[in-house]
């Protein structure tokens, strides 16, 4: 609760330091607008050539896209990790970080959160509900209830993976370059896993679980029960994943050598 | 309770050694050689509250690694290490509750903040009831004299703005112990000599424990009791800083400007059978080096005058703890 206060504190410095810087604050916004417009044109004119893609028809499509932006706006509103390098590690501000009694991780993410991208949950809907006008969907009560279990098990997947790629820098502080590619990756769960290849079907299940984010929860939602198990299994993984992430963060912690002098 | 008790207290590192030129980079690509650095090496250290002591040492000598293990951002490799009755890194967020911290070259405020929002921010950080924390920050406000800095972002803070700033930042949450790394640098003389009065006013009004690192040994001349000296990651003196004086200060020097010249031999005549030494510094100037304990310098004064040396200007110096730390270094320590 303390921690929930917390975040509301920082959320409103930040909006006030954010909004000072008027133009990046917009642009930030319209960039967001911009790349969902385009995979969503992206996904339109491949259902210009075709009816249906892996058995899924054009509206289920959207529908997944549209579910995916939920989790993706959350996840990128919260875990904006990519300058830690640079911020935290090179210009050594994680010394100051823990001199300050709270987890050092959520410090961090308080500092570093971009809440714009939280209008990716408002197009997310929207894509969705456009999606839903043409189908013919029939939701239980406690889908909504599921729905958000789903969306919080796909943010606590993406988490999980980007704080433990993030620790890296607290074993070595020279830079990786492997958090652009996971990121890459990272979108491929906002389409039908079914029209990949095996191979990549299973890392995107079971390594790096993207899946879970978008695809899985999404085609329990349109009635698909061909993997409601593995719909069923997001807050798991999630659960497994951000553990994980944690588990590397704190290890990398323990391991920090400090910045210069 | 002491404030802080370190035994054998040790942090290595490990350094990646990367080999020459570009074939160099290749084979470190596959394999890398490492080398362990021990930057603080079986330290024993013990402060009891309130106390003000100073923590110097050269570049790299392992201060700063020493200040890190002691806030508990970094973990020891080894040793026993009870700073407030804590394990400061295995106990960090409990722990961190009781000290300050001010890094002098890096800021302990948000950088796209002002001040005030800063503060009212670490407010919610450390959990400070309204009651406690409104007073309290008030009085820093009016003796740090930073009340028409509220509304700036740090960023747009002068150096000497930002360290009173910084000062207030870290006593906020009023910690029994308070660490300072190179809390002057850079700044002008006044503003130091603020920052120092209100150093000691603190310490003396709420007893608060202050270990400070410094190059200015100037701040350490006016502040602390106790130096502590470190080199190459050991300690090699742990003392008062008057001892350190007689012991390192090679006594006081006398410059004397006189109304015609002497003859250097004429002048030594005057202190035969003291352990002072001559030196002739221009036509009118001469130095008279009074060493350590045997002989005090109205003796000498007494003997130069009773002589009939006519003087016209005299000074007394004493060597300043700048050069007693450099040589030190230069010399190397033998006492204890």
């Amino acid at each position: 609760m303390v921690q929930f206060q917390l975040l509301w504190e920082y959320f409103k410095q930040y909006m006030k330091a954010r909004l000072e810087y008027r133009w990046d604050f917009i642009s930030q916004f319209f960039t967001d607008l911009m790349s969902q417009a385009i995979n969503l044109v992206f996904i339109l004119v491949v259902f210009g050539h075709t009816q249906h893609l892996g058995g899924w028809s054009r509206y289920e499509v959207i529908f997944i896209y549209g579910y995916f932006l939920i989790p993706w706006a959350v996840f990128t509103s919260f875990f904006n990790l990519w300058g830690f390098n640079d911020k935290y590690i090179i210009r050594g501000e994680l010394d100051r970080v823990l001199t300050r009694p709270v987890h050092s991780l959520v410090q961090v993410i308080m500092e570093s959160m971009a809440p714009e991208s939280l209008m990716g949950v408002l197009t997310g809907s929207i894509v969705m509900g456009w999606a839903v006008w043409h189908l013919p969907l029939d939701w239980a009560w406690y889908d909504p209830l599921l729905f958000i279990m789903f969306v919080l098990g796909g943010v606590a997947v993406y988490a999980g993976i980007y704080v433990a790629l993030t620790s890296i820098s607290l074993y070595s502080d020279s830079k990786s370059d492997i958090q652009p590619i996971v990121y890459n990756i990272g979108t491929y769960g906002r389409y039908p896993v079914n029209i990949y290849s095996k191979i990549i079907q299973f890392v995107l299940t079971w390594i790096l679980p993207f899946a879970f984010v978008g695809f899985y929860p999404a085609s329990y939602l349109l009635g698909n029960g061909d993997w409601k198990v593995y719909a069923m299994l997001t807050p798991v993984i999630g659960a497994v994943f951000f553990s994980l992430g944690l588990y590397s963060w704190n290890r990398g912690i323990e391991n920090y050598k400090g910045a210069g002098s | 309770m002491l404030a802080i008790e370190a035994k054998k207290l040790t942090k290595e590192f490990q350094v990646y050694q990367s080999r020459k030129g570009l074939s160099g980079a290749f084979r470190d690509l596959l394999n890398r050689e490492y080398r362990t650095i021990r930057a603080v090496n079986e330290i024993d250290l013990s402060i009891k509250p309130g106390e003000m002591v100073g923590y110097i040492g050269e570049n790299g000598a392992g201060k700063s690694t020493t200040i890190k293990m002691l806030t508990g951002i970094l973990q020891p490799t080894s040793g026993m290490l009870k700073v407030n009755g804590y394990d400061p890194h295995r106990e960090r967020e409990k722990f961190v509750r009781t000290i300050g911290v001010v890094f002098g070259q890096r800021s302990q405020l948000w950088w796209d903040l002002a001040v005030q929002e800063s503060f009212q921010l670490l407010q919610k950080v450390y959990r400070i009831p309204h009651e406690k924390y409104e007073p309290h920050l008030k009085r820093m406000i009016d003796v740090l004299n930073i009340q028409e800095l509220l509304d700036q972002p740090v960023r747009k803070l002068s150096l000497g703005q930002r360290m009173r700033c910084e000062l207030a930042t870290s006593l906020i949450h009023q910690p029994s112990l308070l660490f300072l790394d190179e809390p002057t640098i850079g700044l002008d003389v006044l503003v130091k000599e603020d920052i120092r009065q209100f150093l000691r006013d603190i310490n003396q009004e709420l007893n608060t424990t202050v270990l400070l690192t410094t190059h200015d040994l100037g701040d350490i001349e006016a502040l602390c009791s106790r130096v502590v000296m470190l080199d190459k990651g050991n300690i090699i003196y742990d003392g008062d800083m008057n001892r350190l004086k007689r012991e390192w200060g090679d006594g006081k020097r006398i410059v004397l400007e006189t109304e015609r010249e002497y003859e250097l031999s004429e002048l030594l005549a005057t202190t035969e059978g003291l352990p002072v030494e001559w030196e002739k510094k221009a036509s009118h100037t001469y130095e008279i080096r009074v060493p350590g304990d045997q002989v005090q310098v109205p003796e000498v004064l007494g003997r130069v005058i009773e002589r009939g040396i006519a003087i016209q200007e005299m000074q007394l110096e004493e060597a300043t703890a700048e050069e007693i730390v450099r040589k030190i270094y230069q010399e190397g320590m033998t006492i204890d």
